[in-house]
């Protein structure tokens, strides 16, 4: 079931255009991983679904029934924008007890801490908070109304890595409870770990929107380093399986997964056994394009 | 709505800030009956020197109501600071913490946030008043007893005891307005550089400049006068006038509703427009 449909976004600040006519749709239960380096647009996009930044073109579909504006979208999500969002001179539960007032909600706050793995800070001022814990405390924020669609950008940034496990635990738990996940992030290697479909940007445009099931079973770009040049039989063996040397020592093929054993076993054969093989999926390697 | 305004009364009054403002006010307001409990007879002896030429003055000239008159003048610099540094602080404060995110990320209207926001300055404000009216009057009527006030309002004016506390009252609901006035431009200010010091400093800085300019009674100031807010937040003085100038009065207090009302629109107008891109 299709729970989210953005058509024909763009957004522009003066004559600097920072989306233009992205479209994309999220099936329920999934996490989409909106990725792209820095200033692609993935924040703009959390922004504008999250009604923090307007724009004046595009379409929001929630559940298939068209919104007025992207800030309707506000009802069904919960949001971690940037850095958590905390009042630093109050208390955990203050803090939660606050939007919880907003949005009129009956919730157990203790249940909530409990939750997110803050059971014994309740009453903890957040400034004493480590960046972890307050990360951990934004998302039980954005869960006070049991959102359908919780909508998170950059939630792992400034986590060391037992706060980033966590916070992904925590994640992993909210999804298998069925709640959908946008999640923005440069940290590709993890996403693609953790989430179901992916979305790439670049100045604005997606460029590649890809599942992850679609992603496994996809050539991979396979570079095979060897110690010295290989021989002439090597060379020809990889230029007819559609490889190319980079350098006399390096060549790179594209590869189905179950294809790089069988090519692995064939070098050996030959008497030349790569002594690196590195893989890129295609994302990771478009990915690094555009990075670069 | 009123839960909104609730949260946003919880956050200012949990606030340290908050009583920070509060606390200093009282001393000031104790500083000045101090000063005057210590060197007042001395000073005032000094100022009225000129009048014992012709006039012959019995018993004593300094008594509570004096002070509390006295203490009023903080309304030119002092309460105006201390007032915009927490009115301020309810605007861009969300900013600069980056609670602003939480908040418009909540489904609620823009509008009932900054509404929610604009009340819970004007109580705070009230409040403030409050303190200072009570603390302005009370210990020194307790300290210095009361009687009738001599105060120089173009010229010399004789206040009698039985009319004071009504005219300190119109004075407080006078000042009241104006402090609601200055903290709608601060708040504006706010809403605009989304930076607290920013905004306390264009507030100050103007204040400063105004008064400044409405000190040259002469010349080519003269003509801008009625146009400065300081010109009209100084009215509250026209209560201590022997016969008060009613029309003079609301002249000033409805230029300083209408300022409130402009800055206030205009600060709507920005809010619902707003891009919280940062």
């Amino acid at each position: 079931m299709q729970i989210l449909k953005v058509e024909n976004l763009s957004l522009q600040y003066g004559d600097q255009s920072i989306l233009n006519n992205i479209s994309f749709s999220i099936e329920k239960g999934q996490i989409i991983g909106l990725l792209g380096p820095n200033g692609a647009g993935k924040s703009s996009i959390i922004k504008i679904l999250a009604g923090l930044v307007f724009s004046k073109t595009g379409k929001i579909y929630f559940k298939g029934s068209l919104q007025n504006k992207f800030s309707d979208l506000r009802k069904y999500c919960g949001y971690l924008i940037d850095s958590p969002s905390l009042y630093p001179y109050l208390t955990a539960k203050q803090n939660l007890n606050l939007i919880k007032n907003i949005n009129k909600v009956d919730l157990n706050i203790d249940d909530l801490l409990i939750k997110v793995g803050l059971p014994d800070v309740s009453k903890k001022k957040v400034k004493h908070f480590s960046t972890g814990m307050k990360q951990r405390l934004a998302i039980a924020q954005a869960l006070l109304r049991s959102p359908e669609i919780l909508i998170l950008d950059e939630p792992f940034n400034g986590l060391d890595p037992n706060g980033f496990q966590d916070v992904l635990n925590l994640l992993e738990t909210l999804n298998n409870n069925g709640i959908t996940i946008i999640i923005s992030s440069h940290l590709l290697n993890e996403l693609e770990q953790f989430a179901h479909s992916f979305i790439l940007l670049h100045n604005g445009n997606i460029e590649l929107e890809i599942c992850k099931k679609t992603l496994i079973n996809s050539k991979k770009r396979v570079a095979f380093t060897f110690e010295n040049e290989p021989s002439n039989v090597v060379k020809e063996y990889i230029t007819k399986i559609s490889g190319s040397f980079t350098s006399d020592s390096k060549a790179i093929i594209r590869l189905k997964p179950n294809e790089i054993a069988e090519v692995v076993n064939t070098l050996v054969n030959l008497k030349s056994t790569p002594i690196n093989v590195e893989t890129l999926t295609i994302l990771q390697e478009q990915y690094l394009e555009i990075t670069a | 709505m009123i839960n909104i305004l609730q949260i946003e009364l919880y956050k200012l009054f949990s606030s340290y800030r908050t009583y920070i403002t509060f606390a200093i006010t009282i001393l000031l307001m104790l500083i000045v009956d101090l000063g005057l409990y210590s060197d007042g007879e001395e000073i005032f002896s000094y100022l009225i020197q000129p009048l014992n030429d012709n006039f012959y003055v019995e018993g004593n000239i300094i008594n509570g109501y004096l002070i509390a008159y006295l203490a009023l003048n903080t309304l030119w610099v002092h309460i105006p600071v201390l007032i915009i540094i927490v009115t301020t602080h309810i605007f861009s404060g969300e900013f600069e913490l980056g609670t602003i995110r939480i908040l418009l990320t909540q489904p609620i209207s823009r509008s009932n946030l900054l509404t929610a926001k604009i009340i819970s300055m004007i109580i705070y404000t009230i409040c403030f008043m409050l303190i200072v009216a009570f603390f302005a009057l009370v210990p020194s009527m307790i300290f210095f007893g009361t009687g009738d006030v001599l105060v120089f309002i173009d010229g010399v004016q004789f206040i009698q005891e039985a009319t004071f506390l009504l005219r300190f009252f119109y004075a407080a609901v006078f000042a009241v307005l104006a402090m609601i006035a200055f903290s709608s431009m601060a708040m504006f200010f706010a809403l605009w550089f989304k930076n607290t010091l920013t905004a306390i400093l264009l507030s100050l800085g103007l204040l400063i400049l105004f008064t400044l300019i409405q000190t040259f009674v002469l010349g080519i100031f003269s003509s801008w006068q009625p146009f400065l807010f300081t010109y009209h937040i100084a009215k509250w003085q026209l209560f201590f006038v022997d016969e008060i100038p009613f029309s003079t009065i609301l002249n000033s207090a409805f230029f300083l509703f209408a300022m409130s009302v402009f800055f206030i629109g205009v600060s709507f107008l920005k809010f619902n427009k707003m891009n919280i891109s940062e």
